[in-house]
């Protein structure tokens, strides 16, 4: 051990007489080290909003939807009346909002835009009183669909988000819209519902007024939204079969954050590419290290003449030119590494993204600027020990 | 780590060279020595001369285990060096032998001090033992007080009084010096020569490389040699027993 550390002090003593050669080797770690983190740094820290947006929603969100016309009405798939209950019964599900779809009503603000909302129409759902539960969103504004609207089939009616910014709709406002010409009256304006967009545009009035004023048959739902935090894929899995008894090849079941959660994948070529060019610049250190060594080694063949003549051997000058490009490959790493860090976080508030640093990165990238500095390291130690003493000394 | 004499072999030698042949190069062939013996005794103050060429430094380089033999053997305290690892046989140089060059081979960055203790290292020797020792051997050569200066900082003669050191702070059983004082004016050689008369004793043996006849006379042995082989082996017999 003692001999271990008086290797190391002969290290360090022999890289510190040549400060500037000593730089100049690092700098081959140092870049290959800071362009691998910065790279990957770069490109996980564009999509790091992303990725903390899934955070902030969860990944606990399942749509079911109907896939065929069983019990439905004019060709519109509908899930069994009974679906709500049999998912409610489950241990997984927190909560679940059943939805029917009103197709072909065209909605208006107000009267006089008929020709642009018949263009563009505006989707129409009753929904349950726990949707707002089950998407995990608010209202912005008055309240949501409750026991009473239903029990009285009352016309009322809450906007999507984005609608009501559509509509120009204040806050509070007392404000009448005309589904294919009757009167509803808005309630309330569901926050936004990230994870699905669409009910940003949506329309929502209570499942018995629908019943009364769309011919709606009975309750069906076209569509369930199921909370199941902590077992969202086993729920998912089961789903299908749980509603739909006797074939769940009818039931569609889709998890939206799956989705996200793609788009925010870095994209893997890119990082691929950044990779190599990352090893190629640690290799190309690498030579660096090697070549400037292999100089010195010749440069200092008295001193290693002379270090044989003391009797050092040939492992312990092959070990002390090893450790010298050790030292310059851990050094040069941990240099890169605070530099590459550096990178992404200038980046990241140059462009206004979220810091993402992945510290496995960090720790290989490091890791890897020892290897190759080790494997580079070994031609000129080896040089260094196979040198004959003789001949380096008896020159004068 | 203290030579001991148990590096005596029953035949009483420090070292021994046994039929020794040396030949350099792959297609040319060099014989630099040819079928040398040769026994170094304990207190042997001794010169090698002979002509340019005529193999003294390669039969040096033997004697101090830096080279191996194309044939012979080279016994060490009756182990034949030539059949150790390399370890062992480095680890037998740095307790047995120390060396004095003509380019004293100070390693440039370190301190007088950081090269006599290069000697000292991977001994499990204590760092301040290292220093207390190679301080002592720097005051020996009356450089105790430049101890903290680089070679470039020293004139030749210091920096080979140095190199002295760096050889005697082991208190090895034999000095070998290649044209110690060849790169030296005369004052300083001299001076040089001082301390290596003050380093004689009954159990160690000084070796001489040397073309300064003044330097040869002053031994008590003189080794001649010729053509890779030892044409003489005089004992020189001087007024006092000392080389004063
Ligand atoms: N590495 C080598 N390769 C080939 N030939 C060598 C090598 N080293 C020495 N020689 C040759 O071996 C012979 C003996 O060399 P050596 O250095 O021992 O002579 P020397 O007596 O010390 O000479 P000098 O007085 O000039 O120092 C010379 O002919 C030399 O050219
Ligand atoms: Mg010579």
């Amino acid at each position: 051990m003692s001999r271990f550390i008086e290797l190391v002090g002969v290290s360090i003593a022999g890289l510190t007489a040549r400060k500037v050669r000593t730089l100049l080797i690092m700098l081959g770690p140092i870049l290959g080290v800071s362009a691998i983190i910065a790279a990957i740094g770069f490109s996980e820290s564009s999509k790091g909003d992303l990725k903390s947006k899934l955070a902030e929603l969860g990944t606990d969100l399942i749509v079911v939807s109907a896939q065929n016309t069983i019990g439905g009405v004019g060709g519109d798939p509908k899930l069994p009346v009974e679906a709500v209950a049999r998912v409610d019964r489950l241990d997984t599900v927190a909560h679940v909002s059943a939805v029917i779809e009103l197709p072909g009503i065209v909605t208006l603000p107000f009267e006089g835009s008929r020709e642009f909302y018949q263009a563009f129409p505006v989707p129409v759902i009753a929904a349950d009183g726990r949707l707002p539960a089950a998407v995990d969103v608010d209202v912005v504004s008055g309240r949501w669909l409750n026991d009473f609207d239903n029990a009285n089939e009352a016309r009322t009616a809450v906007i999507g988000v984005e609608l009501a910014e559509e509509y120009a709709y204040q806050r509070n406002e007392v404000r009448t819209i005309t589904l294919d010409g009757i009167n509803y009256a808005v309630v309330g304006v569901l926050d936004k519902v990230e994870l699905v967009p669409s009910l940003n545009t949506t329309v929502f009035i209570p499942p018995a007024t629908a019943v009364a004023d769309w011919g709606v048959e009975d309750e069906a739902p076209s569509r369930l939204y199921v909370r199941s935090p902590g077992a969202t894929e086993l729920t998912a899995d089961v789903l299908p079969t749980v509603i739909n008894l006797g074939g769940p090849e009818d039931v569609g079941v889709e998890v939206p954050s799956d989705l996200l959660e793609t788009e925010s994948q870095v994209d893997s070529t890119l990082t691929v590419l950044t990779i190599a060019m990352g090893v190629i610049a640690l290799t190309v250190g690498g030579v660096g290290i090697a070549n400037v060594m292999s100089i010195s080694v010749i440069q200092r063949s008295g001193e290693i003449g002379i270090r044989r003549a003391l009797g050092h051997s040939r492992a312990t000058i092959a070990g002390q030119f090893l450790l010298e490009a050790i030292a310059v490959g851990v050094l040069g790493g941990v240099i890169g590494a605070v530099v590459g860090v550096a990178v992404v976080w200038a980046l990241a508030e140059l462009n206004d993204f979220v810091v993402v640093l992945n510290r496995q990165v960090i720790v290989l990238a490091t890791v890897a600027a020892m290897l190759v500095s080790v494997l580079f390291g070994l031609y000129p130690s080896m040089k260094a020990a196979r040198l004959e003493p003789l001949e380096t000394l008896r020159l004068g | 780590m203290t030579t001991s004499p148990d590096v005596l072999a029953e035949s009483g030698a420090l070292l021994e060279l046994d039929g020794v042949s040396r030949v350099y190069g792959v297609e040319v062939l060099v014989h630099a020595l040819r079928d040398v013996d040769l026994k170094v005794m304990p207190g042997d103050f001794m010169s090698i001369v002979g002509p340019s060429g005529s193999g003294k430094s390669t039969m040096l380089g033997l004697l101090g285990l830096l080279d191996l033999p194309t044939s012979g053997s080279i016994r060490i305290g009756g182990v034949d060096a030539t059949q150790l690892e390399d370890t062992e046989r480095s680890r037998l140089r740095g307790d047995a032998i120390g060396f004095v060059f003509q380019q004293f081979h100070l390693i440039p960055h370190l301190t007088a001090l950081g090269n006599v203790e290069t000697a000292l290292l991977y001994r499990g020797i204590k760092a301040r033992d290292r220093r207390d020792r190679a301080m002592g051997a720097l005051e020996q050569v009356g450089l105790g007080e430049r101890y903290d200066h680089r070679p470039i900082q020293m004139s030749g003669g210091e920096q080979q009084r140095v190199a002295l050191a760096r050889a005697i702070v082991t208190e090895p059983l034999i000095v070998l010096a290649d044209e110690p004082t060849g790169a030296l004016d005369t004052e300083n050689a001299a001076n040089v020569m001082d301390i290596f008369g003050s380093l004689r004793s009954p159990d160690r043996a000084i070796v001489f490389v040397t073309h300064d006849l003044e330097i040869a006379d002053l031994t008590d042995r003189k080794i001649s040699m010729r053509d890779g082989q030892i044409v003489g082996d005089e004992q020189q017999v001087h007024e006092t027993s000392t080389a004063r």
